[in-house]
This record gives structure tokens, sequence and C-alpha cells, in this order.
């Protein structure tokens, strides 16, 4: 049987290019050959596979230029036309982990290529991509690379194959969201035994079903005469003044903003925009009030269906934000509304 | 009188219950009365009983019979509200089955009628 | 209590002119069984078929499934309070036939029943395929209400059963196993050092078709309380439902529980099994609420140290299971539960209907909508005519070539939550 083909994607410094100061490498693909991590890759594969080509590029590179890098990357391995591509191991490198994910599953969705990479459980890339691109979960540093090669090498080969792919569990994926069924060596019984037998002595254990996380929020009791409350609005949105002065990042914002709409009546397109990188912008900036309704709030302002409208909002851009971030604002924004008097919150998303 | 109120779309409970409890029935179809009990329920009635009571599925069976509070529970009660939209997202895993004949259909009246029964003891005790 | 349990090893059924265990072949005599059968006026006939382990043979309505026991010495007789008069069982000698059963088939409600398939792929998934099943394919008379036919068929496969098991009373076991429960002092007294472990069963009792007897009583009707673990192997507790095949125990389950055996296994060694705890899954919520604060209060009366807690059902049970979970670890007590999953065909649907951060050690019987294909058969005892109205399948279940498309809901047994079976799921 002809060996299966394999692209491979790493970054400089698995390259050996460099370090953080080669990160703005270009996309460069090198044909025929096997680098860093590719080698152990082919010793793993023996028969079965080999590496056709490595593709190697710079994590500032790939993300700051999303779409050149990836049109770039596409466009070789299309040329290579592999029976499958593997990005990484990443590790615990972020912008890695994040480029490997982006592009594993760019290959897989557009060009129809089945895919697969490995990075650490807390990479921020595994979150955003597990569930888009099977993703091997391996140690959080170099040291693990043996450990990650093993577990890579053979699901490459069954995915190369087109063979069924078994439960998380048994090819050793991150668990992404899609339950499978398979047959353990023991019957269900038995493993609740040893696993309360764990429990109890204080060992580690595993779940066989994560519990979904509701993170769920009481709500407070609602507003009796809403005609004397103040209402602010508040939102995910990305809505900001236009020129975006304090720079709110269009995904993975590292702040909020707070600005002034006293006088305010109408967010028009000359004087507000949005920074959101998520949604196709083109509505918000003709009209921002569409995602931050300032205008119909000051008409009800107005009938005296509100007490009124707050002063200030608050703004930041939901993309890829992480959740910590996300609670980390909303404590200190309700702070600041708590203080001001505020009663109501209408929060906005996309 | 009993103070709850028996929200269902069997015929067989609306002939069995009517004469000595309120019975709200709609001729609607599975999703649809648990529609009806959740719009009860933002308005502020209990739930009384578990709105996926029997384990034939959501959507494999027409029928089903749910017990709420006849009186407003004051604000909408929240674990109320997330019983109600669980089931009703429960729903979306389960594809109706259309084929069935009377039988079929007189079997399922028979057995949600069992089922609140149980409950309609457990509610007069 | 003490119970020494006699394994016979059935290796063959036969029909014959005459009923007899004979050097491990059982020989059945229809007419002596219909006559038993028949005494119940509701049933307007019934036909028994054999099913063999390999062969292409396919069971269908599935009702229930019951393994033949028969008391030797001791209080009691099996099935107390259904088949035996009310007494305590749980001690003394009990004899069960090994590697056969005892199969209820025939439409109550068509929608609730299962398949047992004997050979291909749905064999994988149900423990019975393993077995060598004695079937008895009922049909009501006519005009009949379903809760008295489901009755009258229940009663018919337990004395069916029973009448089985009353032929190896005079025989010797080929294997023995001895289970040994203590009273609470004297298992504090005899294992200080060991964690104290119950077994909390919840038992499906929602109304028809989803009722559970405990020495005859329907679970319904009960407030959670303490069994010792051999009383089940007795028959204290027998199924009267029908709900989804897969997640559905059948007596069999009930008699042969795997967590009171593996929690057995462990006894005296690494945790004192102290006993076990039934509650129900009763519809209306205050009951839920009175049955989970009732079973909570007697794991920490007992002084349990950890538990397990298993399921029967979706739905309805999966809040009463997570009740159950949170109170009991508030209490300070730890808990593994055990139950199956509803995440849709694509597996992307959150599997249970209710969930909660304390219920952090699970085992899954895995996911029941998984679809499969039967492959077609050459014999079916029972009737295919109901087989797309069963829980699981549909118009598009009938395949060209004969095969059925169905969830993993449709077979027996598939999903046990006792954890009886080997599937799992991630």
């Amino acid at each position: 049987m002809a060996k299966l083909k394999v692209v491979h994607y790493i970054n400089q410094f698995f390259a050996q290019i460099g370090g953080e100061e080669k990160a703005d490498f270009p996309a460069e693909l090198r044909v025929g050959e096997a680098v860093g991590p590719g080698l152990a890759f082919n010793a793993n594969f023996k028969d079965e596979a080999e590496i056709i080509a490595t593709i190697v590029c710079g994590d500032s590179y790939f993300n700051e230029n999303l779409e050149k890098a990836k049109a770039d990357v596409l466009a070789m391995v299309k040329e290579q036309n592999p029976d499958v591509f593997i990005a990484g191991p990443a590790f615990n490198a972020g912008r890695y982990g994040v480029a490997c994910g982006t592009i594993a599953a760019a290959v897989q969705e557009e060009l129809g290529i089945p895919s697969l990479t490995g990075m650490y459980v807390e990479n921020p890339g595994a979150d955003m991509f597990k569930d888009k691109v099977y993703m091997v979960s391996t140690k959080n540093s170099a040291v693990g690379m043996r450990d990650a090669v093993s577990k890579m090498a053979p699901l490459a080969i069954k995915l190369g194959k087109k063979e069924e792919i078994g439960a998380s569990a048994e090819e050793g994926y991150m668990p992404n969201g899609i339950r499978k069924n398979f047959f353990e060596d023991e019957r269900g019984a038995k493993r609740a035994v040893k696993m309360l037998l764990n429990k109890l002595a204080g060992k580690p254990y595993t779940t066989e079903y994560p519990m979904p996380d509701f993170d769920r929020v009481a709500p407070v009791p609602a507003i009796k005469d809403l005609s004397k409350a103040t209402v602010a609005l508040v939102t995910s949105g990305g809505i900001v003044p236009k020129g975006n002065p304090d720079h709110i990042e269009s995904s993975s914002a590292s702040h909020y903003g707070e600005y002034d709409i006293t006088g305010v009546m109408d967010l028009t397109a000359d004087t507000y925009e949005t920074a959101h990188g998520g949604y196709d912008p083109v509505y918000a900036n003709e009209d921002a009030d569409r995602v931050l309704p300032v205008d119909v709030l000051r008409e009800l302002e107005k009938e005296g269906k509100i007490g009124k409208l707050h002063n200030k909002f608050y703004t930041t851009v939901g993309n890829g934000t992480a959740v910590a971030s996300a609670k980390a604002f909303a404590e200190e924004i309700a702070k600041k509304l708590i203080a001001d008097g505020v009663d109501a919150v209408i929060l906005t998303s996309t | 009188m009993a103070d709850y109120i028996i929200v269902t779309n069997n015929p067989q409970v609306l002939e069995t219950f009517h004469k000595d409890k309120e019975v709200l029935f709609r001729e609607v179809d599975f999703k649809e009365i648990l529609t009806v009990v959740r719009d009860l329920v933002y308005q502020g009635k209990e739930l009384l009983t578990h709105p996926l009571s029997g384990s034939v599925k959501p959507l494999e069976t027409h029928y089903k019979s749910v017990l709420i509070s006849k009186a407003d529970k004051g604000p909408t009660d929240f674990r109320s509200v997330q019983l109600i939209e669980s089931a009703l997202n429960a729903c979306t895993k389960f594809a109706y089955k259309n084929d069935n004949d009377k039988q079929t259909l007189e079997d399922m009246q028979a057995v949600d009628l069992a089922l609140i029964s149980g409950a309609i003891a457990s509610a007069d005790a | 209590m003490k119970l020494e349990m006699g394994h016979i090893f059935i290796k063959d059924i036969v029909f014959a002119e005459e009923s007899k265990i004979s050097d491990g072949t059982l020989y059945v005599s229809t007419k002596e069984l219909e006559k038993i059968v028949m005494e119940d006026e509701k049933i307007k006939s019934v036909s028994f078929d054999i099913a063999k382990p390999g062969e292409s043979v396919r069971i269908t309505p599935v009702k229930d499934v019951i393994e033949p026991r028969v008391k030797v010495e001791g209080n009691g007789g099996v099935f107390p309070g259904i088949i035996s008069k009310v007494g305590t069982v749980g001690s003394g000698k009990t004899y069960a036939l090994k590697g056969m059963s005892v199969i209820t088939a025939g439409k109550i409600v068509g929608f609730q029943e299962g398949i047992i398939d004997m050979v291909g792929e749905g064999a994988k998934y149900t423990p019975f395929s393993q077995l060598i099943n004695l079937v008895m394919v009922c049909e009501p008379i006519d005009d009949i209400k379903q809760h008295q036919y489901e009755k009258a068929v229940r009663m018919a496969g337990l004395k069916v059963a029973t009448a089985i098991g009353e032929l190896a009373k005079t025989l010797t076991p080929d294997e023995t196993r001895v289970y040994e429960t203590s009273t609470i002092k004297e298992g504090m007294t005899k294992y200080p050092e060991l964690p104290r472990v119950a077994y909390v069963q919840m038992l499906q009792s929602q109304g028809l078709l989803h009722d559970t007897y405990v020495y005859g009583v329907d679970a319904k009707q009960t407030l959670p309380t303490i069994l010792n673990p051999t009383e089940i192997m007795d028959g204290a507790i027998i199924s009267g439902n029908c709900v989804s095949a897969c997640d559905k125990n059948t007596t069999y389950h009930h008699l042969n529980n795997p967590v009171v055996h593996d929690l057995f296994e462990e006894h005296g060694k690494t945790i004192n099994f102290v006993c076990q705890i039934i509650t129900n899954e009763n519809v209306y919520l205050a009951d839920k609420e009175r049955s989970s604060d009732w079973t909570a209060k007697l794991c920490e009366m007992l002084d349990l140290d950890g538990v397990i807690i298993s399921q029967e059902g979706f739905g309805n049970p999966d809040t009463d299971l997570i009740m159950n979970c949170k109170k009991i670890e508030a209490k300070g007590v730890k808990t593994v539960i055990i139950t199956d999953e509803y995440a849709g065909r694509d597996g992307k649907s959150q599997s249970l209907a209710d969930a909660d951060a304390a219920a952090d050690a699970v085992v899954t019987g895995g996911n029941a909508n998984q679809v499969i294909i039967l492959p077609k058969l050459d014999k079916v005892i029972g009737t295919l005519d109901y087989v797309t109205k069963i829980a699981g399948a549909s118009e598009e279940t009938l395949c060209e070539d004969g095969s059925l498309e169905v969830e993993l809901q449709v077979i027996t047994g598939a999903t046990n939550e006792t954890g009886f079976n080997k599937l799992s799921a991630r």
C-alpha cells in the first residue's frame, strides 16, 4: 500500500530558525523535508506514512497577517495535496497553539483534507479549536514531545486512511463535545466501584461525563417602577467613539471602555463605530444604535417610560475574549454602576 | 377544590378529570403544550410535576400532561423556568414520529393518563 | 445475613414431554407451562420458543427478562410478596439457573418494548444475546386495559420463571458463592478502619409501565428505605416497567445487580458494604424533594463515607439523580453516579436533562441515541409489526434490504444504568 502523504506545519522555534526575535518569519514551504518534530513523526509512521513537505511560519507573522498567512499556507498545502495535515504540537505556546488550531481547521474545512493538531489543554488555542479539529492533549512543554508524537502519529494515520475515529478516551484527543460510544474493558458497576475507592482515598479519578458548566446567575428581583429607574447600557458588541481612542482590540480584548454620552441623543456614522472583529461591521458602522440602542432609550426617557438613561456606557469586544477577563471587567463595571446609582442595565451582545 | 390546574393535550385526561378538577385542554402537539406551560410559568405559575415524566421521549409520544399551581406564585419561579426550558430544549434531540395509528395513539394517551394520575394522587394527599 | 447462592449452569434448553433439569439441560414441557400462564383469564394465548446465542433470531417486542431461581433453605421464597408470600428473604440458600433466562414478549404498548438480537451488530449491545432464552409470547384477550394486561404478563413471566426454578431445588450447584452482611454495630466492630459504603438504587416509579415493585409494593408509594443487599438476590425487587428498552432494569438486572455484586467483592477488604438504600423517581416535584431529602438523611444517619447511586430512565429521573447527588454530597458523603446519555444522534446534545458541579464522578452506560444498523435475521420470535413504533425507531427504520436502522434505545439492556455492561462514552 502506498505511504500516506503528510504535510506538517511548525513555527520558527521548532524549525530551529530562532526564538521570539524570528517570530515574524513569513510562511515558507520546504518540499521533501521533515524538520524538527517532523523527524519524530516520520520515525513513528514507519511504513505507513511520510512527511512530504514542511511549512514553517513565524507565530507573529501568522497571527498579525491572518488572512494573508492563511491564504499562503492553504495554497501551499493544496499544491502538495497530502492525505493528512498535521500542525504542531504547540504544547503551551499560546500564539503557536492558536495558529495551529486556525490552520488545521482551515485546511480541513476549505481543502477537505483531514487534519490534526496537538497542544496543552490550557493553551488558548485548545478551547477555540478542539471542537473544530481533532486535537491531541499534550504535556505543557516540549519535554512531552515523544508522548505527543506517540499519540498524534497513529491518529494521523487513521485519519489519512479515513478510518472510523473512536471515542476521545480511546484515541487520545481532547473531548470535543461529541459523545462517542465505545466498549471499556470492565463493566460500569466495576468502574464505579473503582472510582469511588479513589475518591474516598483522595486519589485522582476521571469522570466519564464532565458536567456542563452552567455558570448560573440567580436573577435579582425585577424593577418595580421603571419610570423612576436609571438605566445604563453595557455592550460586548464593541461600540466605541469614532477612531477607537482607547484601542480596544478587535478580538481577545484586554480592557473595556467607559464613555460619556451626556447630551448624545443618537449615535451616527461620524461619531461612533464598532471595534468588534467578529461580525461584519458595515451596519454597526452606519448606525451604532443598532448595537447600542441609545436613540431608543432617549425616546423612552422623553416619554417618561424610564427615569433616565445613565450618562455613561461601558463597552468591550466579546470576540475571543477570555471568560476570566469578561468576569473581571464586569466586576469593575458593576461597582461603578452601583456607585453611580444605576438601577438596571441593558446588556447588548452580538 | 384542588389548588392546581392540569394542562394537557390528552383527551383521555380531559375526559377523566374535567368533572372534578380544573383542566386546561388544548388540542395541540407535544411541543406546543409544553410551550403553553412555559408561558404560564413565566406569568407566575409554579410547576408541580416534571415536564419530562415518563421515559417515552419527547416527540416520540404526542401526549403530555403537566400540573401547575392554580395561584400565581408571585415573581416567576426560577426553578420552574429551568425545568420547562430544559424540557423544551430536550425536544430538539428527538424527532416527531408521525405514522401513529389509532391504537398506538390510544396507548400513548393511556400511559400519559397513568403518569399524571399518580401525580394527582400525590397532589391530593 | 448470610446467603449462599448456588449456580446451576444451563447449557441447553429443549422442549420435552416433562419438565426437568438433567446434566445441565433444561427440558421444558410447554403444556405444563401453558397451563400455568393460562390460569390468568386475561391472557388469550401464549406460545413458547427457544433462542440460542449465535442463532439468526430476533425477539421483539420484549417486556421483561427473568432468571429462574428457587429458595432451597431459609426464610421466605423467591419473588416475595408477588409469587411467594411476604417474608423477609436474603438469607439461607438459593439456587439460580445461570446461562439462561425467561423472556416475556408480545405487545402491551407497542412503543415501549424492546428488541433482542441473538447475533450480529445488535447482539453486541445486549447481555441477553449471550443467554439461552426461553421466550413466552403472550396475547391479550380483546377489550382489556393496558395496565391490567401489563400486570397479567408480569405475573405470568414470574410464575413461569418460578416453576422452572423449582426444578432445580434438589440439584447440586456447579458453583457456590457466599454473601454475608453485618448489622450496623457488627459491621463497625468488625471493620472499624474501612470506609462505610452503601448502594443507593433509584427505582423507576412514574406510573403505568414505569413501575417497580419491592416485596410486591409499588415503589411509587414507598419512602426511601434500606435493604440488606442479599434480598435482591431472591427477587425482592422486580420490574413492572418497560421504559426505553435500553435503560430499563429488567428483573434479571435486579436479581443480578452488578453494583451489589461488585461492592460485595470489596466488602471486608477495601470497604464496609453497609446496606442498600432504595428510593424512587416520582413525577410530582414535591415527592422528589421529599425522597431526596430522605435519602440524604439516611446516608447521614448511617454514617456513610461514600455511595454509588444508580438511576433508571431519562429526563424526569435525571432531576432525582442530581438532587440525590447534591444533597448527599452536602452531607459530606462522597458519591459516584451511574447514568446513561441521550446526546442526540450526532452526540452533540447535552446528555442529561439536569446537571450540577457536585456530580463530579460519573460512570456512563453510553449514548442511547447512537444509530446502528441491525441486519435482517432469519427468524422473528414475536412480531416486527411494532418495530417502527418502538422508542428509538421511526418510519425510516425498515430499510429496503430488510435491515433496521435504529437507535441503541430499542435494544433491551443496551445502556443499562446499574453498570451491567462495558459500553461507555467520552
